[in-house]
C-alpha cells in the first residue's frame, strides 16, 4: 500500500531529502538568479566602474554616485527627473486611487444594474498597449487635428483648450492623467474584490444601526479594505518609479518640452543608451539604475515595516 | 395591544413566492419563535420586520406605527445576527455605541446604557477588547449587548446560536431566556432548531414553504399539532405515521385499516367511508408488547441508547422505519421481532389533506 506522502518524505535519508528539495526549488532559483539576482548585482558592480578615453573599464568606487548627485551637469537633470517622478506618483495617488476606490464602492452597491458592463469597460484600457494609449491620446490632444478642442467647443468650453502635452507647466500632469485613465481599473478591481469579501450581515448590521450607504462605505467598508488600499499604493509606487513607456511613446526620450516630463526611467534611458548628441554611458547608467533601485527599496521597506504593520487584515 | 403585527404579508421574487399571506400578531413582552426547515421563509420574514427587505404587499405595524416605509433604524428594532456581525475594526464598547451615535443619543446616555448592558451580560472586562480577541460565546453576548443598548420595541434574533458549539448553545439559550425575563422585551426569534423553539418560546410559529402552518404554545403544538407537517416537524425523533383507509363508519367512530397496522377505531370526525387518512403516534407513546388500540409489529434494526431512554428503530413489513422509545435498561436487541402498541388517546388522525381531526382525548 502507498504510504501518505508526508510520511514518505519524513522518513527519507537526509541526502535524498536534500536532493528532493533541490529538484523542486532548483529550477525557480536558477531562473530567478539568472534573470533577476545576477543582473541586479552586475548592475551594481558596473556602477562602481568608469571608462577612460580608450574605452577601458576602470574601478572608480562610488565616484559615479558622487558625480550624479553633486556635479551640476548630472545632478540637475537627475533631481529634475526624481522630482517629476514624485509628482507623477502623487497624481496617481491623488487621482487614480481615490477614483478606483470610489468606482469599486459604486460597483459593490447592491442595487446597481449592468455591473459587469461597467466593470469591463473601465478595466478595458488596462489591457491596451501603452504605446497605443500614448499614441491615441497624443492624437486626441493634438492642437492641430485632435478631437479634444472640438469636443470642448461643442460644450462651450473651447476657451479652456490648451496644447497640454506641449506646455512645460502641464505636460507631466497630462501624461500622469493619461496613465491614470489607462490603469484606474487595477485599483478598482483589487478593491472591488476586497469589498465583496465583506459579509452582507455586517452591512445589514450597519443599516439596522442607522447608517446610509455612504456612511456604511466610509465607516465600515473603507476601514476593512485598508490593507488592500495599502497594497494598491505600494504597487502604484513601484509602477510609477519604474515608469518609462508612456513618456517615451508620447514625448520620446527627451521627455519634453525642455525635460518637463522627464522621469527617472527616461533619464536612465538617455544616460545608458545615449540619445542624439549625448553619448551612451553604461557605467553612469548603471549608477542611475542602482539609485532607482534604492529609491524603490526604501519605499517598499517603509511600506512593509511602517505602514503594513499598522494595518490589520480582518478575517470574517 | 399588539407590539408587532403583520397583516396579509406577501413576498415574491419574480414568479417565486417566498411568503404567502402571513398574518401574525405579537403581544408586548412576548417571546415568539419562528421555526421551520431551511427555505421556509422564516429569515425573510424577520428581515422584512427589520426593514432589510421590502414586502411585495401587506403591512408591518410596530408599536402602533405602520413601518413599511421606514428605514431599519427608524423602526425601533434591534437585530442579532447569526454571524454576530460585529464591526471587526471597533472594540466592544465602540461596537455597542456606534449605532447610537447616528441616532442622536447623547454621549452621557450612551455610556450609561453601555454600562447597564455590560453589567447585565457580564461584558465589563471585555469592553476594550476587539472582536477578534473574543470567543464565540463572548461575541454573541456583545451582539446581544449591541441590541440592548438600542432600547428597541422589538428584538429580532436570526439563528443566534447556530455558530456556537453544543455546550455553549445550551448556556446561551438559558442566558437569552433570562434576559427576556429581565428586559420584559418583545422578541422575535428565528431558528431551525425545534429544541430552541420549544425551550424559549411563549408561542411558536411553525412555517413551511412560505406559509404559517400553526401558531401555538410549545406544548400545544406538541400535543395538538394542526396538521401532518407540524406533527412531523415538532418532536424528536419524529412522529411515526401509518397510511390507512376508512373501511367503515359506525356511529361517530371510524374503523381504519392499513398495511402493518391492526385495524383500529378512531373518532370519525369528517371522515367518510373509503377516505384515505394518516394516523400518527409519537415514539414515546409506543410500548413494547403492551396492549392498545394501535398495534403494529416489526424487526428491530438499530437501538440508539441515550441513557434515560433508548430509541428502537423498527423496520415494518412494508419496509418503512418507525421509532419507539424504550425506557430503562432492558432494550430489545437488533434483529428481535417485536410488537408495539399505543393507547387510543395518543393516536393522532389526519385526513387526506393532512389536517388533524381529533384525538380520543379531546372527545
Amino acid at each position: 500500500m502507498a504510504e501518505p506522502v508526508s510520511q514518505v518524505v519524513a522518513s527519507m535519508p537526509r541526502a535524498k531529502f536534500a536532493a528532493l528539495m533541490a529538484l523542486f526549488l532548483g529550477p525557480s532559483v536558477a531562473i530567478y538568479t539568472l534573470f533577476s539576482i545576477y543582473p541586479l548585482i552586475a548592475t551594481m558592480g558596473l556602477s562602481t566602474y568608469t571608462t577612460d578615453a580608450t574605452g577601458a573599464y576602470r574601478f572608480a568606487g562610488l565616484a559615479n554616485f558622487v558625480i550624479l548627485l553633486t556635479d551640476a551637469v548630472w545632478s540637475k537633470p537627475f533631481w529634475n527627473a526624481a522630482w517629476n517622478n514624485l509628482i507623477f506618483f502623487a497624481v496617481h495617488m491623488a487621482v487614480q486611487n481615490p477614483i478606483g476606490i470610489a468606482l469599486a464602492g459604486l460597483l459593490s452597491l447592491p442595487q446597481l444594474r449592468f455591473r459587469g458592463f461597467y466593470r469591463t469597460v473601465i478595466f478595458l484600457p488596462t489591457m491596451l498597449s501603452v504605446v497605443i494609449v500614448g499614441f491615441s491620446w497624443s492624437l486626441i490632444l493634438s492642437p492641430l487635428w485632435g478631437v479634444a478642442e472640438g469636443a470642448l467647443k461643442a460644450v462651450g468650453l473651447g476657451s479652456w483648450f490648451a496644447p497640454w502635452l506641449g506646455l512645460p507647466s502641464t505636460a507631466l500632469a497630462t501624461l500622469a492623467l493619461i496613465s491614470v485613465w489607462q490603469f484606474v481599473g487595477i485599483p478598482m478591481m483589487l478593491i472591488y474584490a476586497a469589498l465583496l469579501n465583506i459579509p452582507d450581515e455586517l452591512v445589514d448590521a450597519a443599516r439596522v444601526d442607522g447608517l446610509g450607504q455612504f456612511r456604511i462605505f466610509w465607516h465600515i467598508k473603507l476601514p476593512l479594505v485598508l490593507p488592500t488600499i495599502g497594497l494598491v499604493s505600494i504597487l502604484t509606487f513601484v509602477g510609477n518609479f519604474n515608469a518609462f513607456d508612456l513618456i517615451y511613446s508620447v514625448k520620446g526620450a527627451l521627455a519634453g518640452p525642455n525635460f518637463a516630463s522627464d522621469i527617472l526611467g527616461t533619464f536612465f534611458y538617455r544616460t545608458f543608451f545615449g540619445n542624439q548628441l549625448q553619448l551612451g554611458n553604461p557605467t553612469m547608467g548603471a549608477a542611475v539604475a542602482t539609485v532607482m533601485f534604492f529609491i524603490i527599496l526604501v519605499g517598499v521597506c517603509f511600506y512593509l515595516f511602517v505602514i503594513q504593520r499598522r494595518l490589520r487584515r480582518y478575517a470574517f | 395591544m399588539a407590539s408587532l403585527s403583520i397583516d396579509a404579508l406577501n413576498k415574491s421574487y419574480g414568479e417565486t413566492k417566498v411568503l404567502i399571506d402571513i398574518d401574525l400578531a405579537i403581544d408586548q413582552g412576548e417571546f415568539v419563535v419562528l421555526v421551520g426547515p431551511s427555505g421556509c421563509g422564516k429569515s425573510t420574514l424577520l428581515r422584512m420586520i427589520a426593514g432589510l427587505d421590502a414586502p411585495t404587499s401587506g403591512d408591518i405595524v410596530i408599536a402602533g406605527r405602520k413601518v413599511n416605509a421606514l428605514a431599519p433604524a427608524e423602526r425601533r428594532i434591534a437585530m442579532v445576527f447569526q454571524s454576530y456581525a460585529l464591526y471587526p475594526h471597533m472594540d466592544v464598547r465602540k461596537n455597542m455605541t456606534f449605532g447610537l451615535k447616528f441616532t442622536g443619543v447623547p454621549a452621557a446616555e450612551r455610556d450609561k446604557r453601555v454600562a447597564e448592558a455590560a453589567r447585565m451580560l457580564r461584558l465589563e472586562p471585555l469592553l476594550a477588547r476587539y472582536p477578534r480577541d473574543l470567543s464565540g460565546g463572548q461575541r454573541q453576548r456583545v451582539a446581544i449587548g449591541r441590541a440592548i443598548v438600542r432600547e428597541p420595541d422589538v428584538f429580532l434574533f436570526d439563528e443566534p446560536l447556530s455558530n456556537l458549539d453544543a455546550a455553549l448553545r445550551v448556556s446561551t439559550r438559558v442566558e437569552i431566556a433570562r434576559l427576556h425575563r429581565l428586559l420584559k422585551a418583545t422578541i422575535v426569534y428565528v431558528t431551525h432548531d425545534q429544541i430552541e423553539a420549544m425551550t424559549l418560546a411563549d408561542r411558536i410559529v411553525v412555517m413551511n414553504q412560505g406559509r404559517i402552518e400553526q401558531i401555538g404554545k410549545p406544548l400545544d403544538l406538541y400535543y395538538e399539532p394542526a396538521n401532518l407537517f407540524v406533527a412531523g416537524f415538532i418532536g424528536s425523533p419524529a412522529m411515526n405515521f401509518f397510511d390507512v383507509k376508512v373501511s367503515r363508519i359506525e356511529g361517530g367512530s371510524a374503523l381504519v385499516d392499513g398495511p402493518c397496522v391492526a385495524p383500529l377505531t378512531v373518532p370519525a370526525g369528517s371522515l367518510a367511508q373509503g377516505d384515505s387518512a394518516t394516523i400518527g403516534v409519537r415514539p414515546e407513546h409506543l410500548t413494547i408488547g403492551g396492549a392498545g388500540s394501535l398495534a403494529t409489529t416489526g424487526q428491530v434494526e438499530l437501538v440508539e441508547r441515550l441513557g434515560e431512554a433508548s430509541f428502537a428503530h423498527v423496520r415494518r413489513a412494508d419496509d418503512k422505519l418507525i421509532v419507539a422509545e424504550v425506557r430503562g435498561r432492558d432494550t430489545p436487541a437488533a434483529g428481535d421481532v417485536i410488537s408495539l402498541a399505543a393507547p387510543a388517546q395518543d393516536v393522532h388522525v389526519f385526513d387526506a389533506a393532512g389536517r388533524r381531526l381529533v384525538t380520543a382525548e379531546s372527545q
